[in-house]
């Protein structure tokens, strides 16, 4: 069983299933509104490659924290939207909120390059919030995120090479 | 004489209801489960109620209550004790707080209507404060309120209780000690890890309650002791000791509080109150340093030896005896600080307690970089293997980089499989950049005086002024204590009034300018825009809510006393304030943001406030939140989403500084002001996220509004990309803004503030 990256961040008796990156593309491609959020953490390690390549396949991107800078720098900002993860999270729960293309909401939100530890309190809040519709929460970021449905596992950073493989094969089953 | 004075837990609930209409409480639960009480632990995932009938909404906002409840309580009580001990050691005094300060307790005034002119005359304030936490806290038992809202409410009210309780505790040592009364000019002294001399005997002294810190300086300055011994502080009763002597120096914030003990400097240490490590015993053995601890609240298992005579104590702790003792009397606590200090200063002189160069080597090849449990026990997830790997082959950078992101809790060191002690590592690589850091810090001002109020009240209130950015709260750092400083700079640079306080004050002083000039060096210290404040202590960030409310009296002749929802309407409507407390950590903090909130001013936090589980969001499309009433005529007015939010949080500090000009906007900006607070928003969002922020748009009422530099090009975005009716040539908005700029607009969210038809 895999450990929450913060280890303590054991909320509650229900933890987000393991899944395969092959599973979580598939869970990205087969949503009706597929959504990724993305953090600063993007700007490192080249992360923001993966995430243009997502954005790429049609996937609308929120940029939350300064993440926005660097889609703006790339020359890459066709589908991404700028925001606060708090107020993204307020207008997901939002049952009347009509998304950043003003034509509906989401039913798949995927997390990638975020503070581990406000990203988690993202998901949590998701989790029991935005249940009118219901929001799937997946996470294909380095860490195991118990608060979201589907995670991948801890990736260590001396490992990043192994993350971006698994990304990429997240990316392929999109 | 207003209508709420003294108010109950309902008595302002319809302020609170109008505040929670707009900002909605939003829940990230920290925990998914109730352990309260026997029925369970209750599982409330999945829209379940606990065996109490309790949802899980309820739920986050009671333990939410319950933080207030802590932090109200701890300044609260704070101020009692001070009280208590002052009027012993000084008697009571007239509060007399100089030329420059007529309403000298604005928030006493506010919600109790009490006009304190002797210290004594506090007492039925504290009675009121500790019968209302009572009844609040009452208020959490099982079995008691069912509504989210209320529980809300209730968080609100203690708040607003807190900070009420801190300004007694800072009126109170102001006065009996002579702290400064608003000084503009407040003297500058030294701040860092870096300053303390070694050489000295070395007390440390660490907590909030400033007493026992006092009788030290005293004792020192009676026997002509100054000289030989360094007085060194970490947290609030650092700022408030060097607000009594300037021969007091500053460590630093919590965050250095681990560190600093480590590094064996201090002789002695002596606690008071709050925001010390619980292990500081364990910690002070470890070095050989006798603790002397002050409060009763915090007494760790040591011997009260109170009532034994200074020299038995004296002779305990010297010889070791005991690893340290109560002393409950502050004076005698101090005189055997002081001369325990001069004896375990010769004996310690040979204890080496930073690694040797072999010692550091040999736990860094140790270290096999598992990633297993330190980083994942690290609450900021750093990178520690990595950086000992790194330091194995010769490059200490890595590690030495993470002694600022570091918040010196040490959870790492206890899950290390081979016991690495990894605080000491750490502190061992960065020793260069600690024995350098070396600050300036302006001693806390206290208030903000009526004079500089009257200056300055009109252009707040207008916007040329653009906002009051309240820089406060604890180190819990995304990423280091240098993004406090960045915050501040950057306000300063662009005229905005920037007031500091607690660890806020002190780690924005760690940093200088190419020139070599920090913060408080570089700016003014008078309240106008463009200065740099530290206005002193937590307990003194009650000032920063005095100075709105004085605002309101001073400049817009608002009776105060007692009339706590009109001036907090006054304010959120006109005074554009954003409280940033980028490290909130404590329950304390938790209070201080919702005692600012319920005056009507908003609250960014960091990305650990994330955690305290609760915001206040607004949703800036949703037109009848923003619905107020014109007070010339009770008429509607959908006004701007201004403030947006109460309380939000970012993740960076490249996010925050947009967002905090963001919530300096009010409705009732004056186009020029509008103009300045625009420049600002857009600028920043530019500067730090790359872009022209997405909502700016719905903050123009008119062309008047727009920023004259680049009228043309926004009047073109208007029509181009947001369908405005804009007539280029001529430069007119004809039509899209959410209204039109109105001069005489008198907004408000209080039906009886409406005046009726003469």
């Amino acid at each position: 069983m895999e450990i929450p990256f913060d280890i303590g961040n054991i909320s509650g008796p229900e933890n987000a299933r393991i899944a395969r990156p092959e599973a979580l593309g598939r869970a990205i491609k087969n949503a009706k509104r597929p959504l990724l959020v993305v953090g600063s953490e993007i700007l490192d390690d080249c992360l923001i490659e993966k995430a243009i390549a997502i954005g790429k396949k049609g996937i609308p991107i929120a940029a939350t924290a300064h993440s926005m800078k660097g889609f703006v720098d790339r020359g890459y900002t066709e589908n991404v939207y700028l925001t606060g993860l708090h107020e993204l999270a307020n207008n997901i729960e939002s049952g009347d909120w009509m998304g950043f293309d003003k034509t509906g909401g989401y039913d798949i939100v995927a997390v990638l390059g975020g503070i581990y530890y406000s990203t988690s309190q993202f998901l949590i809040a998701l989790k029991n919030f935005a249940t009118d519709p219901i929001v799937r929460c997946i996470s294909i970021d380095r860490y195991y995120h118990p608060a979201a449905r589907m995670s991948s596992g801890n990736i260590s950073r001396k490992h990043t090479d192994e993350f971006k493989k698994m990304l990429d094969r997240v990316i392929e089953n999109i | 004489m207003g209508p709420t004075p003294m108010p109950g837990i309902a008595d302002l609930r319809n302020w609170d209801y109008k505040l929670l209409k707009r900002y909605k409480p939003f829940y990230a639960p920290y925990c998914e489960m109730c352990c309260f009480c026997t029925f369970g632990k209750c599982d409330l995932t999945g829209g379940k109620k606990g065996a109490c009938g309790l949802g899980m909404a309820a739920q986050q906002a009671r333990f939410v209550t319950i933080a207030c409840l802590m932090g109200c309580s701890a300044h609260t009580a704070h101020g009692r004790h001070l009280l208590r001990k002052v009027l012993k050691i000084v008697g009571d005094r007239e509060i007399n707080m100089g030329t420059g300060i007529n309403i000298e307790a604005p928030l006493t005034r506010l919600i109790t209507g009490i006009k304190p002119e002797k210290l004594s005359d506090f007492i039925p304030v504290l009675e009121y404060l500790e019968e209302q936490i009572a009844q609040l806290l009452d208020s959490t038992h099982t079995g008691q309120e069912g509504s989210n809202l209320d529980y809300e409410s209730k968080a609100y009210h203690a708040g607003m209780l807190d900070s009420l309780g801190k300004e007694v505790a800072d009126l109170v040592q102001i006065v009996a000690f002579d702290l400064p009364k608003g000084d503009p000019d407040a003297p500058l002294v030294e701040i860092g890890m870096g300053c303390v001399d070694e050489s000295k005997a070395v007390i440390l002294v660490i907590g909030h309650n400033v007493v026992p810190s006092v009788a030290v300086m005293d004792y020192m300055s009676d026997h002509g002791l100054d000289e030989q011994i360094e007085v060194a502080g970490i947290c609030c009763t650092a700022i408030d000791t060097t607000r009594y002597s300037q021969k007091a120096k500053i460590v630093g914030s919590i965050g250095r509080q681990l560190r600093f003990v480590r590094s064996g400097v201090a002789d002695v240490i002596m606690v008071d109150e709050q925001c010390i490590r619980a292990d500081i015993l364990e910690q002070a053995k470890r070095i050989h340093a006798p603790l002397i601890a002050t409060n009763d609240k915090a007494l760790y298992g040591l011997v009260d030896r109170t009532n034994d005579s200074a020299d038995d104590i004296v002779t305990i702790l010297a010889s070791g005896k005991e690893p340290g003792v109560v002393i409950l009397d502050p004076v005698k606590a101090g005189e055997v600080a002081v001369r325990v200090v001069q004896i375990t200063h010769e004996k310690r002189k040979e204890l080496v307690n930073i690694l040797t160069d072999e010692e550091f080597k040999e736990y860094v090849t140790m270290c096999q970089n598992c990633d297993a449990n330190c980083i994942v026990a690290c609450p900021q997830g750093l990178p520690i293997g990595e950086a000992n790997k790194a330091a194995a082959k010769g490059d200490t950078t890595p590690l030495a980089s993470l002694f600022d992101p570091c918040v010196g809790c040490g959870r790492c060191e206890q899950v290390c499989k081979k016991h690495i002690p990894i605080v000491d590592v750490i502190l061992k690589a960065s020793l260069p950049y600690v024995k350098s850091e070396k600050g300036m810090i302006r001693v806390g001002r206290g208030p903000v005086l009526d004079t500089e109020i009257r200056k300055g009240g009109a252009p707040l209130v207008l916007g040329t002024i653009p906002g009051i950015i309240a820089l406060v709260g604890c180190g819990n750092y995304p990423n280091g204590t240098k993004d406090v400083y960045r915050i501040a700079k950057e306000f300063a640079e662009r005229k905005y009034i920037v007031v500091l306080t607690g660890c806020s004050a002190m780690d924005a002083a760690l940093y200088r300018d190419k020139d070599g000039k920090t913060l408080y060096e570089k700016y003014p210290g008078d309240f106008a825009g463009g200065c740099v404040l530290n206005i002193g202590s937590c307990v003194s960030n009650a000032h920063i809510h005095g100075a709105a409310i004085k605002v309101a009296a001073i400049y817009a002749r608002r009776n105060i006393r007692g009339n706590y929802a009109e001036i907090a309407d006054y304010i959120l409507n006109r005074v554009g304030a954003c409280g940033v407390s980028w490290g909130a950590m404590s329950q304390k903090a938790a209070s201080i943001a919702s005692g600012v909130n319920r005056i009507g001013i908003p609250v960014v936090i960091g990305p650990h406030g994330w955690k305290y589980r609760r915001a206040y969001l607004g949703r800036k499309y949703v037109d009848e939140d923003w619905m107020v009433y014109d007070a010339r005529d009770g008429s509607k007015v959908r006004i701007e989403p201004a403030p947006e939010h109460m309380l939000v949080a970012a993740d960076t500090y490249q996010e925050a500084i947009p967002l905090i000009a963001r919530l300096c906007f009010r409705p009732t900006d004056t186009s020029m002001g509008r103009q300045v607070k625009l420049t600002h928003y857009m600028d920043l969002s530019m500067k730090y996220l790359g872009v022209y922020p997405d909502d700016w748009h719905i903050f123009v009422r008119g062309e008047a509004d727009l920023p004259l530099a680049r009228k043309e090009e926004y009047l073109r975005i208007l029509k181009e990309e947001h369908g405005w009716d804009v007539d280029l040539e001529a430069k007119n908005i004809l039509s899209g803004p959410v209204r039109k700029m109105d001069v005489g607009f008198d907004a408000t969210n209080l039906e009886e503030l409406i005046k009726k038809n003469e």
